[in-house]
């Protein structure tokens, strides 16, 4: 992690919400990873994640890459030369597993000119629905500035009597959505869905919704939904909610979220685990302890479960929100429901114990996960040395530096930068410079920032002693 | 030596382009680093790797590094420097850009 988190706080945040999407594949072990191998992870539950639609050709992306250059009559040649030398059946895998290397270099028209070749050369080859898919996908991701590329591809399906249909849509909608051409996407869907009737399915819908979300402003994510759902009725499900609930509270707008709670409520929703943990988030990140514990209740009251990551999302805010004790409450609630504290858990609760200034409870604590059998990460060793420097433990500090050091863990910014502090504030120079180096060797911190830091600490230190308060 | 991004990142602010750009080097600076041509940062971390690899650091007091002849070239000759000192030390051979004056000349010329 290193580089993401500028203070240790919202580092502790970034496991934590990493945490959620790496406990998604426990919950639904049926997923099965999409066609788009590149495509980024949901940050939300899993549901978002797709199980169906494996027929498209892009399984083939992990073959060598056949084709070194991107123009056409060397294409050409190669594609002749397979068919004189290959022995095995030419079928329509061959053929697209060709075609998609090729259009993994070259332009659509070149692709589409190869295809004819394919066709002219080797009469018995048909192409089918996926082959022409590859086609679109090629011209979806090309930074164009207009859709001319993508029509083409659509007409020429089209005139082979492939009416597009839903896994079109997504195709389109995904490769629009990884190229950054959301508004083309936008675009797109509706045009298909109103000529082919391809109309998008939930997780086409819900994928796009989320791309808007992340790029463009929340007036234009709902004008979306509502012309969806007033034209073509595809309406938003749960899922949806909850991607948008995530977004408003992520951009720190509560009020927006508790409003959309309403709304889904009265769209004959029910809020599930993962509302209610999205909401709970929301109010940990702008440390409202106590409205984090009202979900918490709420939650209990409608009957729905809590889990793992309630209970990490819960320690993590009262944690933060200076509540302690109630955090420890909750980790005694937690174990008493049969889930396993983890290391995030832990980290939370190590993270409130040094801000309360009890960095020894920390260092306890750290004993009794070990003992439990989980083991700290790089977030909790930071986190409690830098608990120990602020509670001016130091020789704990270099302590646990120590074995920091042996495990190869990285440094923090925050961390590192109050580790020297306090070690140059105790005279202690040469061992400064000691974790200047491990912290450049280590790429904990570039050597530009690792030095201003030290350089800085040394120069309010000279300050200081002039004026006769340091040692 | 960096990633492009972050390089970008630090020419970005005057600061810390100024620890990394290449600088034309006094000849006593130029003897010790073996080259016409160094950063800032990278003179520092020149001069810290010589004391380790030469064990300069006082032994009861490793706070202190007894220069051997080569550092005090460079070092304002001083016998004995503090670790806490050095980088201040070494700030000496990069100066900050004429510039710096400008301001208090014009402030002079209008007062």
């Amino acid at each position: 992690m290193g580089k993401v988190p500028a203070t240790l706080r919202s580092a502790v945040s970034n496991t934590l919400f990493k945490n959620q999407s790496s406990l998604v594949p426990l919950e639904s072990p049926s997923q099965r990873p999409r066609h788009f191998p590149k495509k980024t992870p949901s940050q939300l539950p899993g549901k978002i994640s797709h199980t169906q639609k494996t027929d498209f050709p892009e399984t083939n992306n992990k073959s060598p890459i056949l084709f070194k250059s991107p123009n056409l009559s060397d294409a050409k040649k190669l594609f002749n030369s397979f068919l004189a030398t290959t022995r095995g059946p030419l079928n329509l895998r061959f053929h697209n597993s060709l075609l998609q290397s090729y259009a993994a270099i070259s332009n659509v028209n070149d692709s589409i000119s190869l295809l004819r070749h394919m066709i002219k050369t080797h009469p018995s080859f048909s192409p089918d629905r996926s082959t022409y898919h590859i086609l679109l996908a090629q011209s979806c991701k090309a930074p164009d500035s207009t859709l001319a590329s993508t029509h083409q591809a659509l007409n020429l399906m089209l005139t082979n009597g492939f009416n597009p249909d839903k896994v079109t849509t997504d195709i389109a909608v995904r490769s629009l959505c990884s190229a950054g051409r959301i508004d083309h996407a936008v675009e797109l869907v509706q045009e298909l869905s109103r000529k082919h009737h391809a109309v998008p399915d939930t997780y086409t819908y819900n994928c796009l919704v989320k791309n808007l979300c992340k790029h463009r402003a929340l007036s234009t994510v709902y004008n979306f939904i509502d012309e969806m759902r007033t034209t073509f009725d595809v309406k938003p499900d749960l899922v949806t909610y909850t991607i948008l609930i995530d977004n408003v509270c992520n951009r720190k707008n509560l009020r927006e979220a508790m409003w959309l709670v309403e709304v889904l409520a009265k769209d004959g929703f029910k809020p599930d685990c993962f509302v209610y943990n999205t909401i709970m988030k929301g109010h940990c990140m702008v440390s409202k302890g106590s409205e984090a514990i009202a979900v918490y209740k709420k939650m209990k009251e409608n009957g729905v479960e809590p889990d793992l990551v309630t209970y990490n999302t819960l320690i993590f805010g009262l944690s933060k929100s200076r509540r302690v004790k109630e955090a420890t409450k909750y980790l005694n609630i937690m174990k008493e429901m049969g889930h396993i504290p983890d290391t995030v858990t832990y980290t939370s609760l190590m993270n409130g114990l040094c801000r309360e200034g009890d960095a020894m409870g920390a260092l306890a604590l750290l004993e009794e996960m070990e003992a439990r059998g989980c083991s700290p990460n790089s977030c909790t060793y930071n986190t409690l040395l830098y608990g120990l420097c602020k509670s001016k433990l130091l020789d704990k500090g270099i302590e646990l530096y120590g074995l920091m050091k042996e495990g190869g863990v990285e440094l923090e910014t925050a961390c590192y930068s109050t580790f020297v502090r306090t070690l140059c504030r105790e005279g202690r120079i040469a061992e400064a410079y000691e974790v200047f180096d491990y912290a450049v060797e280590s790429k904990s911190l570039t050597t530009v920032a690792a030095y201003t830091t030290l350089e800085s600490t040394l120069k309010s230190l000279k300050k200081a002693r002039e004026q006769g308060k340091a040692i | 030596m960096l990633p492009q991004r972050m390089k970008k990142s630090i020419t970005d602010n005057p600061k810390l382009a100024n620890l990394i750009d290449l600088v034309n080097l006094s000849s006593p600076l130029r003897e010790f680093v073996g080259q016409s041509r160094i950063s800032h940062i990278g003179c520092f971390m020149r001069v810290w790797s010589y004391i380790k690899d030469n064990n300069l650091q006082d032994p009861t007091d490793k706070n202190l590094v007894n220069c051997d002849e080569k550092l005090r070239s460079i070092l304002l000759g001083k016998p004995q420097v503090e670790l806490a000192e050095l980088p201040a030390l070494v700030k000496l051979h990069f100066p900050r850009n004429q510039s710096n004056c400008a301001v208090p000349i014009m402030v002079l010329f209008f007062s």
